[in-house]
């Protein structure tokens, strides 16, 4: 299929889930943010607004691009570095 | 301590992609790892041996299998060893695997404790620690999810169906099958990963084993044909034509179901608690 | 005159390279981030005359100069593979530079389709205009270009630094580099005991240049000089492939696309043919995403449904999904290129050319990796790796065209982003063509009204446009 929902195309990239996340998101600083850009640009769709202000965040299924930390205009909101050796996504395109 | 850990090379499942027309494996796509239930029998090995114990590491399989043996060598293995058999013969049962094992575990000294993954993710018949065992003539517990060393005893905790668990004494040398989720992996150190990187993985064939290919003739199951898997198809429910029009429509709206009931307990704590605890004990669940 | 303290005067010296950076022809740049803490490398550490970090293009390419002369290289990867973490479109320019480093790559490299087809189109939502550009010149070894795929490119391209000579180590992620009197010595990796020393440092760890922010060479980025990309691999038949975009054999092709595919996002989409898959995505400028509040997934299936878009994609299974960022504002986002034993080279020091009609990276990442190599390679030779000896980095750079493509087209990512060429030029381009090829009965008209009543349409004064222009032709053409 063409068309697909994100869910299912993410299902097609794998990814060697590390026990310590990469990345890690400062709610207290997410709380007064307003603009919110990582849950828009973030092409795996890992932040989602929550209804009392806060961001989810999930780092298992991240591409490691660095979209989000260059998109984030709150100091020190988003702590992000790679992955530990080894871990993370490994694309495959065969 | 001499502990020797059997480790399988096999597809990371979420590589695993199958056709949906033709249920071929697509193996472009596929990448491999160490077994999960095998990782954790090596971090066992590895924290049972101590520092001054030798952990060996044996794996069956091609050449590309020397991936998960250097992965032994950088997180702490003091020897490995890869075993594999000419094309000709395509390993297909467990007893080939376990045979295969103990020849190579009788050629290097023999250790206190061999330790297996439970089962395999790929194939997952849990058969090849049993049958090691039985070519070994050692005592084998499958299914554990404990160890704890006493001397030359090991006391383990092993799983039974319905959450119930049994604890057992083991005199060794014995076969241990471990459960996946008993130990995470450490993560190897940078000198580890290196002194791996550079190893050279030796390999033993069979004339190495001192077996032959009619040693490993068992009688395999072999795969006559593969057919994707169809869509079961579903009874449609046909409404009683005797009812009246209102009762047919409600007949089909809910599929002739009726809902689970449940129940709503009412009072005082106490005596909803008593009641939660009579419906379990009524159902064997406690 | 008071003595300077030891901060002062590491800023001093500092200064002074920017200053030598600056006179070898680099970018001026913001000031530096607050420069984290210096580390010396714990005793025992394992030393290499050449550390690369980074196994993609520009890191294959130094490791492979460098383990070519001689010299004792480590190639370090933080994926399972080098090419594990690494997307690109990929259609592969480089091809005659990476001839005269291994002569008929091609006959035994992982590569796709050669380009001899070239489409650029500008887009509006139901319309598209594009110029077809087709020469069998481009069939002929070297080539000119080829489609690839990164994991396998970047894993074979590695695997020739490792003939060579270079020891490549998967599964090692370098945190920082490690110091001693102001001059890199070694770098870290994130494990136990993760200490290494060498003689020069090659950072080529990627578009997100932590290394050479940690040393204090680059600046962070601004979101308007950062683009997203994301990509699928669409699963299709060959012959499917040769008949669809008329194709002889391995012949193959690469369309860009300008204008409404990314809606009021800045930005665009490519397709590139590979042997049975089709490669495709959309860019979008980080800043501009992030203003529309216009989610990138989305933005690549409108681009995919697009009527123009559509039947060349129809069929195809989605074989994987993948994204990545790319350095895009050019001349103004290069670092210091090098200091005392490092030096910077490929997406890492932003050699990423993004210009509307140029989509090109690996040549440059290539290119700047074989300057590295080659430099550490003479510093080796003179046992000088101070930062006045790797300075002539800068120079191969510039010999081979690389600084000096960047310093030409400097005007280009500005302009390239601008609202008027993103939207209302496609837009004008493809109103025009249709009032040109529309026959509905009334008198033909000549091209200049046509053109002229679209751009009143579009309230566009000509003075605008006599500015675009100008500054279309200082980026492009003079």
């Amino acid at each position: 299929m063409v068309s697909i929902p994100l869910e299912e195309r993410m299902r097609t990239v794998r990814f060697k889930v590390d026990d310590q996340p990469h990345i890690v998101v400062n709610a207290a600083v997410c709380a007064k943010c307003s603009v919110r850009a990582c849950v828009y640009v973030c092409p795996a769709n890992l932040f989602v607004p929550l209804d009392d202000g806060g961001i989810l965040f999930n780092y298992e299924e991240c591409f490691e691009c660095g979209t989000c930390y260059i998109a984030c205009n709150q100091e020190g909101a988003i702590q992000w570095s790679y992955p530990r050796g080894g871990y993370g996504v490994t694309f495959r395109e065969a | 301590m001499r502990i020797a850990v059997c480790l399988k090379q096999v597809p990371d499942p979420a590589t695993v992609e199958v056709d949906p027309l033709t249920a071929a494996l697509d193996t472009r796509r596929m990448l491999y790892i160490a077994g999960p239930a095998d990782t954790a029998a090596l971090e066992l090995a590895l924290r049972l041996a101590g520092p001054t114990g030798q952990v060996s590491a044996l794996c069956v399989g091609p050449p590309a299998a020397d991936a998960v043996l250097r992965m032994a060598l950088a997180v702490g293995a003091t020897e490995v060893r890869r075993l594999w058999v000419p094309p000709f013969l395509s390993l297909q049962a467990p007893a080939q695997t376990a045979l295969l094992l103990a020849a190579g575990l009788q050629r290097a000294t023999i250790p206190d404790l061999v330790l297996c993954g439970a089962r395999s993710s790929d194939q997952g018949s849990g058969q090849a620690p049993a049958l090691l065992a039985e070519f070994l003539d050692w005592p084998v517990v499958c299914d554990v999810t404990q160890i704890a060393m006493e001397g030359d005893r090991v006391r383990v905790q092993r799983r039974l169906d319905r959450g119930a668990r049994e604890e057992l004494e083991v005199r060794l040398p014995a076969v241990l099958a471990v459960e996946a989720n008993l130990a995470r992996l450490r993560h190897a150190s940078l000198p580890g990963l290196m002194r791996a990187e550079r190893a050279s993985v030796p390999v033993s064939h069979l004339e190495d084993l001192g077996l032959e290919p009619a040693d490993l003739a068992f009688p395999t199951a072999s795969v006559r044909a593969v057919t994707p898997p169809r869509p079961r198809t579903r009874p449609i429910f046909t409404p009683d034509s005797t009812r009246p029009a209102h009762e047919r429509i409600t007949q089909i709206i809910t599929a002739g179901v009726t809902r689970k009931s449940g129940k709503v307990l009412e009072g005082p704590p106490a005596q909803m608690a008593d009641a939660v605890v009579e419906f379990l004990r009524e159902r064997g669940f406690v | 005159m008071a003595l300077l303290s030891k901060e002062a005067s590491l800023a001093l010296v500092q200064q002074v390279h920017r200053l030598i950076g600056m006179k070898n022809g680099v970018a001026p740049h913001d000031a530096p981030r607050p420069r984290p803490q210096r580390n010396a490398p714990r005793p025992g550490a394992e030393r290499f005359d050449v550390i690369v970090v980074g196994a993609g293009p520009a890191g294959s390419a130094a490791a492979l100069v460098a383990a070519r002369a001689g010299l004792k290289v480590l190639l370090l990867e933080r994926g399972e593979y080098p090419g594990a973490k690494n997307v690109s479109g990929a259609a592969f320019y480089g091809s005659a530079i990476l001839h005269d480093l291994i002569p008929n790559w091609w006959e035994q490299a992982p590569v796709e389709r050669y380009l001899t087809r070239r489409v650029l189109a500008f887009m509006t939502a139901e319309t598209s205009v594009a110029i077809d550009f087709r020469t069998t010149r481009f069939a002929e070894p070297p080539y000119n270009g080829f489609s690839i795929l990164r994991p396998k490119f970047d894993r074979w391209f590695a695997d020739q630094a490792v003939a060579a000579g270079a020891f490549l180590l998967n599964a090692a992620v370098v945190d920082e580099v490690l110091w001693e009197d102001d001059q890199v010595v070694g770098v870290r990796v994130r494990r136990d005991e993760g200490d290494l020393r060498a003689d020069v440092v090659i950072a080529c760890d990627g578009a997100n240049s932590f290394l050479a922010k940690n040393a204090g060479l680059q600046r962070e980025f601004h979101a308007h000089e950062m683009s997203l990309g994301v990509k699928e691999v669409l699963a299709l038949d060959e012959a499917i492939i040769r008949e669809r975009f008329h194709l002889h054999d391995n012949d193959g092709l690469a369309i860009e696309y300008i204008g409404a595919i990314t809606e009021e996002v800045s930005g665009g989409g490519f397709l590139y043919t590979n042997r049975d898959s089709l490669s495709l995505g959309v860019i979008g400028q980080i800043s501009s995403l992030a203003e529309h509040k216009r989610r990138p997934y989305e933005l690549l299936e409108t681009f995919k449904r697009h009527p123009a878009v559509a039947p060349l994609v129809r069929g195809g299974r989605v074989r994987e999904y993948s994204a990545h960022i790319i350095p895009e504002a050019g001349w103004n986002m290069l670092p210091k290129l090098y200091t005392g034993g490092m030096l910077v080279a490929g997406d890492a020091a932003a050699l990423c050319f993004v210009a509307g009609l140029y989509l090109e990276g690996i040549n440059y990442a290539i290119q700047s990796g074989i300057a590295a190599g080659e430099t550490a390679v003479a510093a080796h030779q003179e046992r000088d790796f101070s930062a006045r000896s790797l300075a002539r980095y800068v120079e191969r750079l510039r010999a081979r065209h690389v600084i000096t493509d960047f310093a030409n087209y400097r005007h280009a990512p500005a302009l390239v982003n601008s609202p008027r060429l993103q939207n209302l030029y496609p837009e004008i381009i493809a109103a025009g063509a249709e009032q040109v090829f529309r026959v509905n009965g009334g008198p033909k008209r000549k091209l200049l009204p046509i053109a002229l009543e679209a751009l009143r349409r579009a309230q566009v004064s000509p003075v605008h446009v006599l500015q675009d222009a100008l500054q279309a032709g200082r980026s492009f053409g003079w």
